[in-house]
């Protein structure tokens, strides 16, 4: 897989902070990755998301070492519309990152490739297919201030998808989603031509097992850990922080209790939990 | 303690959100408010705290009447924390912050002091009380936002999505905090789309469907009611789904599960 971003011996303080947040973090990603980051709060999570999709460095905020480069090139040279082209950032909070200069949900999704000045034909052609993706044609004139926070996250997703970009950068995604939401969003995005990117900064551990197939625990300013589902999220260092899923844990108490191998690792999905103790699902 | 009576609400006349919603809750309960995105789950807790007035039906918060009482006087009665805290958040550091509420019930001196000292603590800020609450991350400002409600002491707390974002230590201070209120006797009511959380924490839910509330259960009946799941649009928590695949008794937490299969396996059944 060819590099496509890559983070080099990254070192980053906020003004009048005493340690540095991020502190000689190195990483590669490569063109069509499902990358998911988790990491404990305070780790960085966001801020390096920042880095990643370019935002930073930004006036002051400099890095003390280091770089993040897309496509070999420092993303200091690109220019604003190229790098939203490029990349987008979908945040924690939808509501803030509404343009507030949209009166109806799909003039939100238009405003970036508005932005770019592409024709109107394809600007229409790239909000309906967004809207697709999010499900959102139903909600097309609603004002976007009026929606629930669950669809405006999937707008600022749909706003994000207009802009055809090569990386998506998701910090928490799917937080306010409902599952089916959820589901149908990443069904949706699996069926986007081209290999998109996706960058996925979770602290919850359920929610990126279905939406990323490596994984990367962040702490203490650097990655710690790399690799599949199975390496990172039974690393002890990962249950320290962010605990077990749900099955997991079940299954550490059979462990624990002798009803389980203690070398043998534990299921973290209920699917692996049926296939590993040979049960059906028993509600149709 | 809350009585919400045949209540209907919109947003746009002709197309309510919620149609004859109708339940009561009581001292120490702890009911989670589910349903699909949409579903009006938000706008109900609007309701329940006065921000919004019902169209038809009267909501009763400890004996008053949201139509008749001003929102700050419901306030001392039913505490709010909103899906995004950076939105109730407004002081320029959380030691203001957890003292804003109680400085309006009166509170000064070395009682204020106390109070906001035990907040602190509950939420693991103690020595950050000096600290701009838009200087920390995310799940500490979820925490001062829940710190700033918890220090009115009021007897009813609603929260909305208040697990998201939360590493494990987080999470396990907000759960010390919700069952510690139980524990005194407050209603609380948490909007939440993880199951796992409401398994772990809620006595009962509410689902919300089509506008109407479509369930009303304990906890374990509703998430072994697959109809009441599905049409509310919401997962049966994983851990309770391998127990009735096992045929084991339907299980909420982990630990549950594991004494359930146990107790199995000992019994040789």
């Amino acid at each position: 897989m060819a590099p496509l971003i890559e983070v080099h011996d990254l070192r980053f303080r906020y003004p009048l902070a005493k340690a540095p947040i991020l502190d000689g973090l190195s990483l590669v990603i490569g063109e069509g990755e499902r990358v998911a980051i988790l990491a404990p709060n305070a780790a960085g999570k966001t801020t390096l998301a920042r880095w990643l999709a370019g935002h930073l460095p930004d006036g002051a905020l400099k890095a003390e070492s280091g770089f993040v480069a897309m496509e070999g090139r420092n993303w200091s040279e690109w220019d604003v519309a190229e790098r939203a082209a490029a990349i987008q950032f979908v945040g924690q909070v939808p509501s803030q990152q509404l343009s507030g200069c949209a009166f109806t949900v799909y003039e939100e999704i238009a405003f970036g490739p508005c932005n770019l000045a592409l024709p109107e034909a394809e600007v229409r052609r790239r909000v309906d297919e967004a809207m697709v993706v999010c499900n959102l044609a139903h909600l097309a004139n609603r004002d976007p201030f009026t929606l629930s926070g669950g669809e405006q996250q999937r707008l600022s997703i749909a706003a994000a998808l207009a802009m055809h970009p090569r990386v998506l950068v998701l910090d928490e995604p799917t937080s306010n989603l409902d599952p089916e939401s959820r589901d149908d969003l990443i069904a949706q995005i699996d069926k986007l031509p081209g290999g998109l990117t996706i960058i996925v900064l979770e602290v919850a551990l359920r929610p990126s097992l279905a939406l990323a197939n490596r994984f990367l625990l962040l702490d203490g300013g650097r990655i710690v850990a790399d690799g599949t589902a199975g390496e990172v999220l039974n690393d002890p260092r990962c249950i320290e922080a962010l605990g077990m899923t749900s099955i997991a844990a079940a299954m550490a108490g059979l462990r624990d209790a002798g009803a389980w191998p203690g070398d043998k690792a534990l299921p973290l999905t209920l699917a692996e939990a049926r296939a590993s103790l040979g049960v059906q699902h028993a509600r149709g | 303690m809350l009585a919400v009576e045949n209540v209907t609400f919109a947003y746009v006349e002709g197309s309510p959100v919620l149609s004859g919603i109708d339940f009561s809750a009581s001292k120490g309960e702890v009911v989670a408010i589910v349903g699909r995105n949409g579903a009006g789950k938000s706008t109900l807790l609007r309701l329940l705290n006065g921000l919004y007035q019902p169209a038809e039906g009267r909501v009763v918060v400890d004996g008053l009447s949201t139509s008749d009482t001003p929102v700050h006087e419901l306030a001392q009665h039913i505490g709010t924390v909103f899906q995004a805290p950076e939105q109730q958040i407004f002081n320029a550091t959380i030691r203001g912050e957890i003292a804003f509420g109680p400085k309006q019930q009166g509170l000064s001196g070395e009682a204020l002091d106390k109070r906001i000292a035990e907040v602190l603590q509950r939420i693991g800020l103690p020595d950050s009380g000096d600290e701009h609450p838009l200087d920390i991350d995310a799940s500490a400002r979820r925490l001062v936002a829940v710190g700033s409600v918890l220090a009115m002491q009021p007897p009813i707390l609603l929260l909305d999505e208040p697990q998201r974002g939360l590493d494990k230590a987080a999470m396990q201070r907000l759960e010390t905090i919700i069952a510690e209120e139980k524990a005194r006797g407050t209603l609380v009511l948490l909007v939440c789309h993880d199951m796992d959380f409401v398994a772990r924490r809620a006595d009962r839910v509410l689902a919300l469907a089509r506008g109407v509330l479509s369930a009303d259960k304990l906890t374990a009946e509703f998430f072994t009611d697959t109809a009441l799941t599905e049409a509310a649009g919401v997962e049966t928590p994983d851990v309770l789904s391998l127990s009735l695949d096992l045929g084991l008794p339907p299980c909420l937490t982990p630990t549950a599960f594991t004494q359930a299969y146990m107790t199995r396996r000992v019994g040789g059944t």
